[in-house]
């Protein structure tokens, strides 16, 4: 069977020469564990051999991407990324208008500033749209170029269903985008971390494979591994690896060996998967407080937020983290505006003075 | 009375086999090796002459024949059902039920790529026409063995979520009168998960799969059998190109 590179050497020799093609994975991981640096690898390791390459970008917006991956030296012009992060929402009544009946994809050196929510109308993300869109994208390749797209890597598949899924329907509009990758013959790496323990998420059942980073505190030095979970039709290493993020992106040393504390050793367990998902609200609301401080220095409203902090904190003791993550998103979001509200009224001033 | 599983080792956990004609799980989490199980006993049926069928819900059935490549065995007469539905469409198209012209194929004879949603129209794979549709064909074709790749799939995809429970056990009611014997693969999340299915079913295999800093450890127990005594302690098993192998199992009574 052929492979695909994932960009990472180490990783592709702990798969027996890299990912069998054409096909949908998982990437999973804790927050801050590299997931999105191991798929911006798996991309432009694409664009160097001349390979179509899109990102679905649904947790960070393109142009933020394009500055974070240039730290590590990579180029990231030629590749197409489809910005499907949700707009501010819009308190006021606002037409809302679908995502696929507006955004175009562009390739990333056209990408330059965050889009700008507009006054009129507030874009919304759906599953479906985004479907739309990455159909389209693709035929208007075919047509350009005659090429399809190889690699897709779609950040995060965890957003796009929290924020563009409703209803019943949940398990049966994720199925339908599983089958329409797979029917695309194009390989995916979604990026995904399941948030409440014990439930397992459709993405993961029709996923044909998964892989797995590791990140925790030894002593005083932050550490970091890699583990092939499962992957279909190919035998693979099922050991689990040091990984290393440096400055010219991830490593994997596949003759290596871990000896990770105890907590990895449960990984499988609730109490772990638990103590995982509590980790990453914390940090969430470690960030929300740092931004209501920021707010505040510059005198901005931040009591609707607070109360949202406040939710969030409250549903995470109670060890409901998906609700908590929506709180603590809701909160983050109002900040972001009133930030931007701040800046946008100051910079008015300078120009006035 | 009873028929063997394929898995050397099981049939010892099982003190003998399956009693034939019921339905039965094997469940377990992701990668623990419930469709490598599923395949040998499927070909044990085949093995023995008679007919077998799997009926594919999480994996499209080309990547089924791709992925058994590594497999040391030919499952090309194994039958094989294609029930993943297609991709949906959101404007008003025609939809083809499952049951209206799906029909099992040889596993030698599906083609290399992924069946395409067609243009025009969108099959959709729902338990009220999957299960008329499997009644025919295990009148019409004979099966003695039957596998559901995955149960949790049906649950997932092909119920509505709030008649789940009513629509897992009207079903596995259905295999119970069809007198075949079935093996259904059922997904867990975390080992204190206990599927609707294991109430269900007339015997449990459960997969066991640990991950620690030496790798993935796997094993096997009988969580449940009625109508036969079984092992009653966990072994340790192995996922090879032969199938899975059951390791430490007690000698074999005189």
């Amino acid at each position: 069977m052929e492979r695909v590179s994932t960009g990472v050497d180490g990783l592709d020799k702990m798969l027996r020469g890299g990912l069998p093609p054409g096909r949908p994975y998982i990437l999973n991981g804790p927050l801050g564990s590299g997931k999105s640096i191991l798929g911006s690898q798996f991309l432009v390791d694409g664009l160097r051999r001349g390979e179509a390459c899109l990102l679905v970008a649904l947790d960070e917006p393109p142009h933020e991407i394009k500055a974070n991956m240039a730290a590590f030296g990579w180029n990231l012009d030629s590749l197409t990324a489809l910005d499907a992060t949700p707009d501010i929402k819009s308190h006021k009544k606002k037409n809302v208008i679908d995502v696929g009946t507006t955004l175009d994809v562009r390739r990333m050196d056209k990408v330059q500033d965050v889009r700008k929510s507009t006054q009129l109308r507030t874009m919304e993300v759906t599953i479906h749209s985004v479907q739309k869109m990455i159909k389209q994208s693709s035929r208007d390749l075919v047509e350009r170029t005659k090429a399809h797209y190889s690699r897709i890597v779609i950040d995060s598949m965890t957003a796009l269903k929290r924020f563009s899924l409703r209803g019943e329907d949940a398990r049966v509009l994720v199925q339908s985008f599983m089958r329409f990758l797979s029917e695309l013959e194009v390989t995916t790496l979604l990026v995904s971390s399941p948030i409440t323990p014990g439930v397992l998420e459709s993405e993961f059942l029709l996923s044909r494979g998964e892989i797995f980073l590791h990140k925790w505190i030894d002593g005083n030095t932050m550490r970091r591994a890699i583990s092939i979970e499962r992957m279909r039709g190919t035998e693979f290493d099922e050991r689990l690896r040091p990984m290393t993020i440096g400055p010219q992106g991830m490593t994997v040393f596949p003759n290596a060996t871990v000896t990770a504390r105890g907590e990895l050793t449960r990984s499988i367990d609730r109490p772990f998967l638990e103590s995982q998902a509590a980790e990453e609200v914390n940090a969430r609301v470690d960030d929300v407080l740092a931004s209501v401080e920021a707010v505040r220095r510059v005198g901005g409203q931040t009591g609707e937020a607070e109360a949202a902090l406040l939710r969030g904190v409250v549903a995470l003791n109670r060890k409901r983290f998906e609700e908590a993550v929506r709180h603590l998103v809701t909160a983050k979001t109002r900040l972001t505006e009133e930030m931007r509200l701040h800046d946008a009224a100051r910079r008015a001033g300078a120009k006035k003075a | 009375m009873k028929i063997p599983t394929g898995v050397p080792g099981l049939d010892r956990m099982l003190h003998g086999g399956l009693i034939p004609n019921r339905p039965y799980i094997v469940s377990g989490p992701l990668g623990s090796g419930k469709t490598t199980m599923i395949m040998q006993f499927l070909l044990e049926g085949i093995a023995g002459g008679e007919r077998a069928l799997i009926v594919a819900l999480d994996e499209p059935p080309n990547e089924i024949r791709a992925n058994m490549r590594n497999f040391r065995r030919d499952i090309g007469d194994i039958d094989v059902l294609d029930a993943n539905s297609d991709i949906r469409r959101f404007e008003p198209t025609p939809i083809v039920e499952i049951s209206d012209e799906q029909e099992p194929v040889r596993m030698r004879d599906i083609p290399e790529r992924i069946r395409k949603t067609p243009e025009v129209e969108s099959h959709e794979v729902t338990v009220h026409s999957l299960q008329p549709l499997l009644k025919s064909l295990l009148r019409k074709r004979q099966y003695a063995r039957i596998a559901i790749d995955s149960m949790t799939g049906l649950r997932y995809f092909c119920m509505r979520e709030f008649e789940e429970d009513v629509s897992t056990q009207s079903f596995m009611r259905f295999l119970t009168e069809e007198k075949v014997t079935a093996l259904l693969a059922v997904e867990t999340a975390g080992e204190l998960d206990v599927p609707p299915e294991s109430f269900l079913s007339r015997g449990e295999i459960r997969l066991h799969r640990v991950r620690d800093d030496s790798g993935i450890r796997r094993f096997v127990s009988i969580e449940k059998y009625k109508g036969s005594a079984h092992e009653e302690m966990i072994h340790p098993m192995e996922v090879t190109q032969q199938g899975v192998v059951i390791h430490g199992l007690p000698p074999p009574p005189p």
